[in-house]
């Protein structure tokens, strides 16, 4: 959109205000991205802490080539993927503890959603990260799959095959939980 | 068995909020990186030049290296122009010469969303430049920059928009724009390490080239490492003026990658003041911070 061109041109100016917007514009979008792709609340958080103040820190330099969510969303998924591989490294310890927050904000209709995302994200921990990835990207970042390729440096049929395997897990996943 | 547009509407109810501490902490560091790049880079610059004009030895040495700079710099323009049948001094000269340009460019990112103009109209004089950006034919943005006041407004013309912003700008912003001025391209082609690469018909003009994969030719900060640059320049054999510029760059191991053509030139011309006059309706809305 042509308001965050003019947003990040006011950044390069050093406008606060304009810092400021875009992180209110973006810090939900990216937190639930970012805790899709981890899990975990206190490293979501962190991810997008850190993103926002490394384009702060570069803001002076920065030029728009795209949009400016796409590029938020790809400095989210790169940050949570160097975690994850981090991860791989150490021991895995992901919160169990608190769910999604739901978007409904009726008591019962609340509760039933949170329990029926605290079972999506248990299942979507158990899929494949890249896979994890596309259906969040595709889904949730509302990306398409040539932009979600370029982020994975895959091809477009990979990542079309990651969604697809990824979708299939999930539902799977979850119709077997339903049935116990 | 649960569908899988199901799963879907799921996954898009997903919807995590920052909370409170998150955000003062967000933005106190983040505003804190914003005004410290700012005191950085109005401070670079006379501090360098303050720490090699004090000693005498940095002051010899930088004499040293400037004369070595324009010795090589000559030795650059002629060894270019010699061996074809443009002279690349000279082109410029022209350049530089030129009261007014009048170009088109076009940008093709491969990320490239909805809102990214098919091409933009460039109007450039010693003291002003327009820019107005197309879609589908019709003009949807429009830049003014006025270099004596260092002031910028920014026109937008969706319907859904119609605003305008005017900001004030520095002259390290002004060249790090260096994309979109050709006057400032020509120079930085010369001042890279190039390869010369013959005759060519550009646009039906008979053109000679120089390419260059200098990451120098790049001015990005170290926050966006440039990673890798080709860039053309076609100049004409009659008129001695650039006739195309093609340009891709690509930053941050591959996260940013730019790709711009510039082409559709008329060297050489007086723009009359008065189109660089911002144009803006009155029912546009004034968003200026």
């Amino acid at each position: 959109m042509l308001e965050d061109k003019l947003l990040v041109l006011k950044c390069r100016h050093g406008n606060k205000d304009a810092m400021c917007r875009i992180y209110e514009k973006y810090k939900d979008y990216l937190l639930t991205l970012a805790r899709g792709f981890l899990g975990e609340q206190a490293e979501a958080e962190d991810i997008v802490h850190d993103v926002f103040v490394a384009f702060a820190r570069s803001a002076r330099q920065f030029r728009l080539t795209g949009s400016l969510k796409g590029y938020l969303v790809t400095c989210v998924s790169n940050r949570a993927r160097d975690r994850i591989r981090a991860r791989m490294r150490q021991a895995e310890a992901l919160d169990s503890t608190s769910p999604f927050a739901a978007v409904s904000r009726n008591p019962e209709q609340h509760a039933a959603e949170v329990e029926e995302l605290t079972r999506l994200r248990r299942a979507m921990r158990q899929i494949p990260y890249e896979q994890r990835e596309a259906v969040l990207l595709h889904v949730r970042g509302e990306m398409r799959f040539r932009e979600i390729a370029k982020l994975q440096g895959v091809s477009v049929s990979t990542v079309h095959g990651r969604y697809r395997y990824g979708l299939d897990k999930l539902r799977s996943l979850l119709n077997s939980e339903v049935k116990q | 068995m649960r569908p899988a547009e199901d799963i879907k509407r799921l996954i898009e109810n997903l919807s995590d909020k920052t909370s409170i501490q998150m955000d003062q902490r967000v933005r106190e560091d983040m505003l804190h990186e914003l005004e410290k790049s700012n005191q950085t880079s109005a401070r670079i610059e006379p501090n360098l030049r303050r720490t090699i004009m004090k000693s005498p030895i940095t002051k010899l040495a930088a004499a040293a290296v400037i004369i070595t700079a324009i010795t090589l710099g000559l030795f650059e323009f002629i060894g270019t122009g010699s061996s074809s049948g443009v002279v690349w001094a000279e082109v410029a000269r022209k350049v530089q010469a030129s009261p007014g340009v009048i170009y088109r460019s076009r940008e093709f990112m491969p990320d490239s969303r909805d809102d990214e103009s098919d091409y933009t109209m460039n109007y450039l004089s010693s003291t002003h430049s327009r820019l107005d950006s197309y879609k589908e034919d019709q003009i949807f943005k429009t830049i003014y920059d006025d270099y004596n006041t260092k002031t910028v407004i920014l026109v937008d013309h969706l319907p859904s928009h119609k605003s305008y912003v005017k900001m004030t700008f520095d002259e390290k912003i002004q060249q790090s724009n260096f994309l979109t001025n050709p006057k400032s391209m020509v120079q930085r082609f010369l001042s890279c390490e190039h390869r010369e690469l013959g005759p060519k018909t550009v646009e039906g003009v008979l053109c000679e080239g120089i390419e260059t994969t200098d990451l120098a030719f790049d001015r990005s900060g170290p926050d966006y490492p440039t990673y890798s640059v080709m860039a053309r320049i076609w100049v004409s054999v009659e008129t001695g003026y650039p006739v195309q510029i093609e340009i891709e760059i690509v930053r941050n191991n591959g996260q940013i990658r730019l790709a711009d053509v510039l082409d559709q030139f008329q060297w050489d011309v007086e723009l009359d003041e008065s189109m660089f006059e911002p144009n803006i309706p009155p029912d546009y809305i004034d968003i200026s911070p």
